[in-house]
């Protein structure tokens, strides 16, 4: 019985581990590797110690889990102003540029072709400028989007 | 409640302080941290495990393997040598620091 108690403990116990361990890495992805490999060991090794110590208070295994996790803020957080990770994944204005011609050139193909179906099948009706209008809404979005991050960008060297 | 922004210069200091009192593990840094200042000041667990292991990589603190707690041993953490003689010139550093702000900052009667 005694046994079979223990062999229940490790198997929560290595549920735990998982969770907090796949958590850990979930939060570093953009990490470059070398870096990423330091680093999780050692946070996750903490985490578990925190989950451990919430349980010896009466938390139960998986309220432990969530407020560990809650708590433990993110990959920004942790590298604070550093963002070694920046230059991996982070787009640039250069990205965002780039999907709002995308973007736009897509629009233009579509309504392109809208008038043309539009003024071949159907010259009597005008009727291309409502589903005109729905797909500008694409350049549109990420216009907006284009246009935040210069703000964002400028607000970052600024500081 | 204080914005970590205002604290990050010192949090080094924070935590070297707390290890200085006595060997500590992650967690219960964090608790301390969060129990002395009546939750007004809760530090994200993510940057102080960032600082614990930058100021080990610096050799100001030292860790060891533990007591045998719920489920594994813990993590402590013991300052070094080295990491004393940072930690007061830190100090240092902040009294005057505190010095000077008191100077610029108070109102004068």
């Amino acid at each position: 019985m005694a046994k079979s108690k223990r062999n229940l403990g490790d198997v929560t116990g290595g549920i735990r581990m998982k969770q907090i361990e796949n958590f850990v890495k979930h939060t570093f992805k953009d990490v470059p590797k070398e870096k990423r490999q330091e680093i999780i060991p050692i946070v996750t090794e903490s985490l578990i110690e925190k989950v451990e110590d919430l349980m010896e208070k009466g938390y139960t295994e998986q309220d432990a889990v969530d407020q560990t996790v809650l708590e433990f803020g993110t990959a920004e957080d942790y590298f604070g102003r550093e963002r070694p990770f920046a230059k991996f994944r982070r787009k640039t204005l250069k990205h965002y540029r780039n999907d709002f011609l995308f973007s736009l050139f897509g629009a233009l193909i579509i309504i392109a072709m809208l008038v043309f179906t539009n003024l071949y099948y159907t010259g009597d009706i005008i009727w291309f400028v409502l589903p005109a209008i729905a797909v500008l809404w694409w350049p549109l979005a990420v216009l907006y989007r284009f246009l935040n991050k210069r703000v964002s960008e400028r607000g970052e060297d600024n500081e | 409640m204080i914005h970590s922004d205002v604290i990050r210069g010192h949090l080094e200091t924070i935590i070297l302080k707390l290890i200085l009192e006595k060997d500590r593990y992650g967690y219960e840094i964090s608790r301390c941290i969060k129990e002395r200042t009546n939750e007004q000041f809760i530090m994200k667990e993510a940057s102080l495990y960032s600082i614990v292991q930058r100021l080990e990589k610096k050799g100001l603190i030292s860790s060891y393997k533990g007591e045998k707690s719920h489920g594994g041993k813990r993590r402590y953490y013991k300052i070094t040598p080295l990491g004393r003689a940072y930690y007061k010139e830190k100090l240092k550093e902040w009294q005057s620091l505190r010095e000077i702000l008191g100077m610029l900052l108070e109102e004068s009667e």
